[in-house]
């Protein structure tokens, strides 16, 4: 391993702890935000901090201005030719995107709080759906004209759009800047700064050990609960393979980062040094995911065992049994993948289903034991018995305090993220999007090929780890949803569904899979090409699907709301459909 | 042919069977045993939920919160945030009013204290100072305290009240404080609540002895 090696893991270590434990903070948030909302509560939105508007100024003008100057800077700077059209097509699409997200909000803000000059009333009579399909309609224009411009006039174009980036940039964050009010402006972010005052509030709060309690044990409790979640992190890929040329020398070192590959092909004919976006490439790939997630056992019957408390020891217990039972549910329900995926490293069933289908359309059924499996790994509702607060109080960390305490809630979170993550990885094509390929969008059924348009190895990889984290908060947020939706299960349930229910089904599954495997391995060329083309239509499927689904989701945020007003009682409607019965509401 | 058992004649009447009314029972066809197409109904229905108040809440365009209770679905008020409006005559906190020069207008006659039914209201009369023009004529509280744990918000001391001093139209309510002390409501504190308005001043202008407007006896006139 050389020292660039070592750097890098270093940094990738750095971005997936980041990544957990923020996440983990921003979950605990998102939970009680989430129930909030489904229950049209308040939620958490004390933590308050008042800054001065001139801060607030600054803060809202500083980043678009940095962006915009970076914008402005790239236009300067000598431009070869195809380099320009990837700048030309990025900086149009951004260009399309502030013009429209910032009419939007100027719109909003117009609407709310009234407008102050003649333009935020012209705006203001504007729906704010027809604002943002004119944007969604602008993106797909810009996309072709910028496909459309020859190669000659590509660097000036570039420059141009750019210029324009980076002065709507700059005018953009200037006007918000000013619509800032006077004073002092409360900062809650949606309550966000709550997670930050538990936190602070935890690590000065008492940590109390019991007095008969093993005072060992009891200290060693979380750490073992929580490193086996932060390090299942290790093996799964947040992004695409990277390729580095080399500078001469034939040594991976420094002075090749610079060197990313320009555009690498399909099948990845990499000449210089490879750099993989995952911490630990292990030829054991998800069997380590096992035998970690199966040490997070430990950490909960210790800290039942060691709390010197009988609350604590039934969840103690109820976690070790639950888990165990589980575990052999969840290991045999992706066996089906593994003969589909013929591996067990993640990077290859990634990869499997970048070419193929994604995980959910080959084997839907493991899918859904394996969502329930590793809802029942992670302790979270449905199977939440070992915490059970109407039960047995909370469980096996009933005796816990300060950090400790949140040590739990923190493994907890981090737990619930990598799991959404190993379920975007096998189910959810990892970092892969329908149609994005390594070497640019290639729109391909079977042999047909409908449209194509190269990209860079940096913007790929770019996206590719983009995409990644987005489904795995995406994939969160629907696992959090679980808890806001269904009722605790009762404990011989939930070993009755374990034992008797998930694990014949997945021997079910795996069986079947197996015969239909067999069965595509030695079919003739025609079905196994009516595969892949019905394949390439699922990744159709996904691309519109998800399309369809964001523009839905912003349009029904954007759509206004219209009330009726509903007749409370039998008299009043009988006297609304006579026409009424008095022109002036009464007086008191 | 099983010999049926003897049936109690206290509960049930020998002859006739009795029948129950029928109780619907939970469906358990194939698609709620399944559990998981139920679980999407459900993931629907919350969904639904979040998306609406997150909409509301993102666009500040939460609801009425008087109309949106006539309305069906949920319609939680979220306190304090969003208070439901008090009506117009409603009892608070008590204030103090004020005389144009700032001066409380109670005389200190204990009417509203003899009035209380919670024995809430402790008032220590004291006279104005020699040379004040009403000295001699009417006493001022040199200390108006009200516990406001023990106050029933009746209303009686307002009503008792002869010369509208005591009011509680501060659109207040009691507040949860942490200690009994902090509940006790002293002269200065009761005098610096105003009502919903903002005046510390009352609706009944007081004619004081000397206006020209004072309709009743003066002092001189007066023979005692």
């Amino acid at each position: 391993m050389t020292v660039v090696e070592l750097a890098l893991a270093i940094v990738k270590i750095l971005i997936v702890v980041m990544f957990l434990l923020n996440m983990a903070a921003i979950a605990t948030w998102a939970d009680r935000r989430q129930g909030a909302m489904v229950q049209d509560r308040v939620g958490p939105n004390r933590a308050v901090v008042y800054l001065p508007s001139m801060i607030v100024r600054g803060v809202v003008f500083f980043p678009p201005a940095l962006l915009g100057a970076l914008a402005v800077f790239t236009a300067t700077r000598a431009m070869p030719a195809p380099v320009a059209v990837e700048a030309l097509v990025i900086g149009a699409q951004f260009a399309v995107f502030v013009t429209w997200l910032g009419l939007l909000v100027f719109c909003a803000a117009a609407r709310r709080g009234g407008p102050i000059n003649a333009a935020e009333e012209a705006l203001a009579r504007f729906d704010p759906r027809s604002i943002f399909y004119a944007g969604v309609m602008a993106h797909v224009l810009a996309f072709f004209v910028t496909q459309a411009v020859p190669l000659s006039a590509a660097p000036t174009a570039a420059r141009v759009v750019c210029v324009l980036l980076g002065a709507l940039l700059v005018v953009t964050g200037a006007y918000t800047a000013l619509r800032v009010p006077e004073g002092k402006v409360a900062l809650r972010l949606l309550g966000t700064l709550h997670a930050a005052a538990d936190a602070i509030k935890m690590i000065w709060k008492e940590d109390f050990i019991p007095p008969k309690g093993d005072r060992l044990l009891h200290s060693l409790a979380p750490l073992l609960a929580m490193f086996p979640a932060l390090v299942t992190f290790a093996v799964i890929p947040f992004g695409d393979k990277l390729c580095f040329e080399d500078n001469g020398d034939g040594v991976f070192g420094f002075a090749d980062l610079p060197l990313l590959k320009r555009t690498v092909d399909q099948a990845f004919t990499c000449g210089g040094h490879v750099a993989s976006l995952q911490v630990a490439d292990l030829n054991v790939g998800i069997l380590y995911i096992f035998a970690m997630a199966g040490t997070g056992i430990i950490g909960a019957a210790l800290a039942g065992w060691a709390s010197d408390n009988k609350f604590s020891l039934l969840g103690g217990l109820r976690a070790a049994s639950q888990m165990v039972s589980y575990e052999v549910a969840m290991g045999l329900s992706v066996v089906g993948l593994f003969m589909i995926y013929s591996s067990v490293r993640l990077g290859d069933m990634v990869q499997w289903q970048a070419e193929h289908a994604w995980g959910i359309f080959v084997q839907p059924f493991a899918f859904f034991l394996f969502l329930a499996a590793l809802a029942a790994e992670t302790k979270r509702i449905p199977f939440d018995q070992p915490e059970g607060e109407s039960e047995i109080v909370s469980g096996y960390f009933v005796e816990y305090s300060g950090m400790k305490f949140g040590m739990f809630m923190t493994g907890e979170y981090v737990e619930l993220i990598t799991s959404s993550a190993l379920l975007v990885t096998l189910f959810f094509g990892g970092y892969h999007l329908p149609f994005l390929d390594r070497d640019g969008i290639n729109v391909v059924f079977g042999e047909t090929v409908l449209f194509q348009y190269k990209m860079t190895h940096l913007a790929v990889s770019l996206t590719y780890a983009l995409a990644f984290f987005g489904k795995t908060i995406l994939m969160t947020w629907v696992q959090v949803f679980f808890r806001w939706t269904l009722p605790r299960f009762r404990y011989d349930q939930v070993m009755r569904l374990g034992w008797t229910k998930l694990l014949p089904l997945t021997l079910v599954n795996m069986m079947v899979t197996g015969i239909v495997v067999l069965a595509v391995d030695s079919a003739p060329e025609g079905l196994r090409s009516g595969l892949q083309v019905a394949a390439d239509v699922s990744h159709a499927l996904v691309a519109v699907g998800g399309f369809a689904a964001v523009v839905a989701l912003i349009a029904g945020l954007l759509e206004p709301i219209d009330r009726q007003r509903t007749l409370a009682s039998t008299s009043a409607r009988f006297a609304a459909a006579a026409g009424g019965t008095k022109a002036s509401p009464q007086q008191a | 042919m099983a010999k049926a058992t003897p049936s109690n004649p206290w509960t049930k009447p020998a002859g006739r069977p009795v029948v129950g009314k029928p109780v619907p029972r939970p469906v358990r066809s194939a698609d709620v045993q399944a559990y998981i197409p139920e679980i999407v109904k459900g993931l629907g229905i919350t969904m639904r939920h979040f998306f609406k108040n997150t909409k509301e809440m993102v666009l500040g365009q939460k609801p009425d919160p008087v109309l949106h209770s006539l309305e069906p679905g949920v319609t939680t008020i979220s306190y304090p945030e969003e208070k439901r409006p008090y009506p117009e005559r409603f009892r608070g906190i008590h204030r103090l009013t004020l005389r144009d020069d700032n001066s409380p207008r109670c005389v200190a006659c204990l009417c509203c204290s003899t009035a209380c039914p919670a024995q809430c209201i402790a008032i220590e009369p004291a006279e104005y100072p020699e040379g004040d023009r009403r000295q001699g004529y009417e006493r001022y509280p040199s200390s108006f305290v009200i516990d406001e744990l023990r106050c029933v918000f009746c209303g009686y001391c307002v009503e008792a009240c002869p010369v509208d001093a005591i009011r509680m139209d501060t659109g207040l309510h009691a507040v949860p404080y942490d200690s009994r002390e902090q509940f006790i409501y002293r002269r200065d504190l009761l005098m610096s609540l105003s009502d919903r308005e903002g005046s510390r001043l009352t609706a009944n202008r007081r004619h004081e002895p000397g206006d020209p407007t004072h309709p009743g006896l003066s002092r001189e006139a007066a023979d005692h």
